[in-house]
């Protein structure tokens, strides 16, 4: 069923980075996406590295300046249910809920959800497609309901991943530790267009490894997080949006709208933030703002309804915000 | 006096054999009952939930192997040739057969008229059977059944049902895209319309549903020189069996089919499979055991569906509610092959509402996809989905509540059956009735109407009714109950539980009638080698086929035993009385004696009865009847919808188990749901026709958080003392037949919005809300 792989479980980083790092390595967290991958063949491995022995990687903790760090080897649930989350961060803990099913949520882990590969379902099945290596896009002119109306071309995924929206909007990062030493990568910037490179979804190069996730201090912030999806658990988003807003009195100082479901990367809404800096978020301008969030839109075939659910939602989002 | 043990074993031998039951005695219908009817857990509850029960997948042997189909990738596709070379030699592999195998020469029945070779080079659905093998490991059969090389030519395919029979398009078969087209009428629509004061027309689709049973389509077969046994996961063993000793040739009393606890089916599992055929074949072939159950994948393409249908509805009324006329056109895909793609897509409309002009047309077209098989309730779900919203707009154009306009129009007989035959009881009007009673349905119609409009968020509730085709159940059936010297007993039947609690029900007759108790009770089913002839579990007719026979079978235990204890007692037969665990004289209730203590019981040490399911009255209709009434909320501005409650009224006749009863309804809402708001197989039908969403996460099941906790079964037990000897009619079918039409009514209270296609996803409600704006 599967290809033959070697199983490794380092013990330390260094290792887990070196072991990563040769020819046909694929690194295993919570394992949810990686085994549903191999099944569906999407891809082969050779060695499969799986990290659940770095306990350093786990939890979520306080960091000096008033923010958080979550170890990307924290589960989901875990996320959803941190206090320390809710209280500054409710839109990571409304997207963590949102993810998946329950069971799914217990065993899959922050790390994993960035890093997830797409859900199309070409991708996934018996096509040979742009994404694996094929010369063509099936969804481009196939079953696209669920594919992306903004951001696509050549390949026209959406991202799945819930979370990704929510801490872009915090303007979160990823700290990576890979073969040439650490680095940190804002999450906005995190995931790859497949203008950009069709065969990957993130920046990550061969051998590294995402190893936190860093929140900056939200203090002051409201924000939230919704999904729209066709049934009510174990579903990616049709449309989904994180909003961080910070208010002076009525007016909006700053603004993060990024939308999930739309977009082959986690998708900032400038058009959304555009409208609404320096505003008071009436139903004027809320409702400028979700035109203008679909101004750039390039629905297929039938992923035009998109654009009237993102409106809505973006009307709905924005007046709840206003109300928090 | 006790008598010497070896006289025991001796004079039981004198002891006279009864006959089966006296012919044309009929039982008398039950008064009180003492078990019936009460809310008892399932007898195999423990099994079921420890991991006891041993289902067909769980069969295991020690030299078993594991069978693997290779399957056609394209909707219509030609093989030309089929490289085994690579995979025969691959590790821990014994056999793979294909077309050219010479035990792989036998016929497929697609239909009783249709055959074709089991490996047919012609492909005409994605997942067709082309190649098999069996290996040591099921990984070492999956890595060989990819070794195998096939040429294919890919030929032109069609996937959907409204295009199968314009010109130019790929035809399935020789002769073309049309299976069959079914005309019925009565009365004069012409004069029907005209003489109507609102006639509506209107168009309505429904997405083809897939059964997914939680145990996927398999078996294990075994041969023991030339008798051969397969376990089975199916509704019918004794289906299974039939057809598998038609395709190999075989006399029925040596092909075995057990299967003691089946996964679910949902009528996906009323016939044998190929795979069934494809198992056998590769354990004779290797002298092994062999083990072939599909992947869920597979079963998404090859295994059954409830057919895509389009449909046009046109129906008129008078401004006082009575229906006029309808006429009604229906497209259903059977798929690749016949396999009654359009059945009973229109019963309801010629028999479900009082109307003197009716007209239908039903066509069943071929498309290049896997092909269908009967489905809880086929065609009804699908009618209903037109029916029962047409209905509602026709109460929304003259002003009138559609439950008013539904019991406006309550028939007294069948008027779709010939010669007009009443129904034993008709529980439609009582099923509205109780129904929007219990709902609240006149209150909360009033208060959605009187809340303003002002929300994105806004209310809406629905109702709809149904009855089913059939749920009367029938001849034949015959079941053996065996009483024991100690009181406990053994029932012996055909028939399998497929999850609806069967062997439940069939335990609280023996009780009902002999007094033990279920637990004491050894149920033995579901094979032929056995138990006796049975038909499938399907068609809400289990329970109305079952239990009259093991009520013949307990009273005939039961007359057996009184005999013997009026010999005893020294009195008449006819005086005497069960009484708990003993044997009463009714005229003198000194005269008793313990059921155990029976001379000729303990001397015989067994009693065994024998039941037949009498027949069916004459000139009668016996169908099951329900309603159903929800309320929903939904988001105008992102289409989602909330089912926020649900009741559900049937009319089943006598209710056997409530605790079963319930879960039926229950289910049969869950799986409406699903039909109508979350499921549909995807097909992608502008390039490669394959199916795209063969998963359970793709293809969307409706899941704890889709259904309402706020549920309600109502049952309206009207006493039927001429459908059988029980009084049970069919339940498990009309619970899902009206579920989807009620959400989409409600939905248009909410909204004015009607939803005339499956699945009502906010992906559709976007749109229509947005073109309802424009």
């Amino acid at each position: 069923m599967l290809s033959n792989f070697s199983y490794i479980r380092p013990k330390s980083l260094r290792e887990a980075v070196k072991q990563l790092s040769s020819d046909g390595a694929r690194l295993c967290a919570g394992g949810t996406d990686l085994l549903g991958c191999l099944r569906d063949r999407v891809f082969d491995i050779k060695k499969l590295v799986s990290i659940s022995g770095l306990k350093d990687l786990h939890g979520i903790k306080r960091t000096p300046d008033g923010g958080l760090r979550i170890g990307a080897l924290t589960t989901v649930t875990e996320v959803a249910e941190s206090a320390l989350v809710q209280q500054e961060y409710p839109a990571l803990t409304q997207a963590a809920l949102e993810v998946a099913s329950p069971q799914l949520r217990n065993q899959g882990t922050i790390g994993g959800n960035l890093c997830q590969k797409p859900r199309c379902w070409y991708y996934r099945g018996e096509f040979h497609c742009l994404r694996k290596g094929g010369d063509r896009c099936f969804a481009a002119a196939g079953e696209n309901q669920f594919h992306c109306i903004l951001g696509g071309g050549p390949c026209y995924i959406v991202h799945p991943s819930d979370t990704a929206p929510a801490l872009v909007a915090y303007e979160a990062v990823v700290r990576v530790t890979g073969p040439k030493g650490v680095r940190t990568v804002a999450v906005e910037h995190f995931h790859v267009l497949p203008s950009v490179d069709v065969h990957k979804e993130t920046v990550l190069e061969p051998g590294e490894i995402v190893t936190d996730v860093i929140l900056p201090p939200a203090k002051g912030l409201r924000s939230s997080y919704r999904k729209v999806r066709a049934r009510a658990s174990w579903d990616f988003a049709l449309v989904g949006m994180a909003l961080a807003l910070r208010f002076n009195g009525d007016v909006v100082t700053r603004v993060r709208a990024v939308l999930s479901g739309a977009a082959p990367v986690p998708w900032r809404s400038k058009e959304i933030e555009d409208t609404v800096i320096g505003q008071r978020l009436d139903d004027e301008v809320i409702s400028k703002a979700a035109v203008a969030s679909m101004i750039a839109a390039q629905p297929l075939k039938h992923n035009g309804y998109k654009t009237i659910l993102f409106r809505g939602m973006v009307e709905e989002e924005l007046t709840a915000i206003r109300k928090a | 006096m006790k008598k010497d043990e070896k006289d025991e074993v001796y004079y039981a031998q004198m002891v006279p054999v009864p006959e089966t039951p006296l012919p044309a005695v009929a039982p008398e219908p039950w008064g009180k009952t003492r078990v019936i009817g009460r809310p008892l857990p399932r007898v195999d509850a423990y099994e079921r939930v420890s991991g006891h029960a041993e289902y067909a997948s769980d069969m295991v042997f020690p030299d078993m192997l594991y069978g693997v189909i290779l399957r056609c990738p394209y909707p219509n596709a030609v093989v030309k040739d089929v490289d085994t070379r690579q995979a025969v030699k691959m590790t821990g592999v014994r056999a793979v057969i294909t077309g050219e195998s010479k035990e792989a020469d036998v016929l497929w029945p697609w239909s009783p008229d249709v055959k074709a070779k089991l490996f047919d080079p012609r492909c005409r659905f994605e997942g067709e059977a082309v190649a098999a093998v069996a290996a040591e490991t099921p990984y070492q059969a999956w890595d060989a059944t990819r070794a195998v090389k096939v040429k294919y030519d890919i030929l032109p395919f069609v996937s959907d049902e409204r295009k199968a029979l314009e010109a130019g398009a790929p035809q399935v078969h020789k002769a073309g895209n049309k299976v069959k087209t079914d005309k019925y009428a009565r009365g004069d629509v012409v004069k029907g319309f005209s003489d109507a004061d609102v006639v509506l027309e209107q168009t309505y689709r429904n997405g083809c549903e897939i059964q997914t049973p939680m145990e996927v389509h398999g078996c294990v077969a075994k041969w023991d020189g030339d008798s051969l046994t397969i376990w089975e996961s199916t509704q019918g063993v004794f289906a299974v069996q039939a057809q598998v000793a038609q395709v190999l040739r075989m006399p029925l009393s040596k092909v075995r089919i057990i299967d003691h606890y089946v996964g679910g089916g949902f009528g996906s599992k009323v016939r044998a499979g190929k795979y069934t055929i494809v198992a056998a074949l590769l354990a004779k072939k290797t002298a092994r055991p062999v083990k072939l159950f599909l992947s869920r994948e597979e079963t998404y393409l090859a295994v059954g569906n409830r057919p895509p249908g389009f449909m046009k509805l046109k129906a008129g009324v008078k401004k006082d509610g009575t229906l006029m006329a309808l006429e009604f056109t229906g497209v259903g895909a059977s798929g690749a092959y016949p396999a009654g793609g359009a059945a009973l897509l229109d019963w309801q409309v010629r028999d479900l509402y009082a109307c003197p002009n009716v007209r239908t047309e039903t066509t069943d077209v071929y498309i290049n996809a896997g092909p269908a098989r009967p489905f809880r309730a086929p065609g009804h779900p699908q009618c209903s989905w037109a029916l029962e919203q047409m209905l509602d707009a026709l109460a929304s154009a003259i002003g009138m509540d559609p439950v008013e306009l539904r019991l406006k129009n309550v028939p007294a007989y069948s008027q779709g059956r010939a010669g007009n035959p009443p129904y034993t009881t008709t529980g439609l009007k009582e099923c509205l009735e109780k129904g929007a009673e219990a709902f609240g349905w006149k209150e909360a119609r009033k208060k959605i109407s009187e809340a303003p409009k002002t929300g994105h968020v806004r209310r809406g509730v629905g109702a709809a009714s149904c009855l089913w085709f059939a749920g009367g159940g029938g001849p034949p059936s015959t079941v053996i109950v065996k009483l024991f010297s100690d009181g406990s007993a053994n029932l012996n039947m055909g028939a399998s539980d497929i999850g609806t609690g069967t062997k439940t029900v069939m335990a609280m007759v023996v009780s009902e009638e002999l007094g033990v108790k279920p637990e004491l009770l050894q149920i033995e089913n579901a094979d032929t080698g056995t138990t006796q002839y049975a038909t499938p579990s399907g068609g809400s007719k289990t329970v109305p086929t079952e239990s009259p026979a093991v009520r013949a079978a307990a009273l005939s235990v039961k007359r057996q035993l009184f005999e013997m204890a009026a010999a005893d007692l020294q009195v008449p037969l006819v005086d005497l009385e069960l009484n708990g665990e003993e044997i009463v004289s009714v005229k003198d209730s000194t005269k008793k004696i313990k059921v155990t203590d029976v001379t000729g019981l303990k001397k015989r040490g067994v009693l065994v009865g024998v039941g037949y399911r009498g027949p069916n009255p004459q000139n009668r209709a016996v169908n099951p009847f329900a309603a159903q009434f929800c309320e929903v909320e939904v988001n105008m501005k992102t289409g989602e919808v909330k089912v926020l409650r649900f009741v559900g009224t049937n009319d089943s006749g006598r209710v056997m188990d409530r605790l079963t009863f319930d879960n039926q309804v229950f289910g049969g809402i869950t799986m409406g749901i699903g039909f109508g708001m979350t499921e549909e197989r995807v097909l992608d039908r502008g390039q490669t026709g394959k199916m795209v969403n063969r998963n359970w996460h793709d293809y969307k099941l409706p899941t704890a958080l889709d259904v309402p906790v706020d549920m309600l079964s109502i049952p309206v037990e009207l006493v039927d003392t001429e459908a059988n000897t029980t009084g049970a009619k069919g339940l498990g079918e009309p619970v899902m037949i009206p579920t989807a039409a009620a959400v989409a009514n409600a939905v248009f209270h909410a909204t004015g919005v009607r939803v005339t296609e499956t699945p009502m996803s906010p992906m559709r409600l976007v749109r229509l809300f947005a073109e309802k704006k424009a």
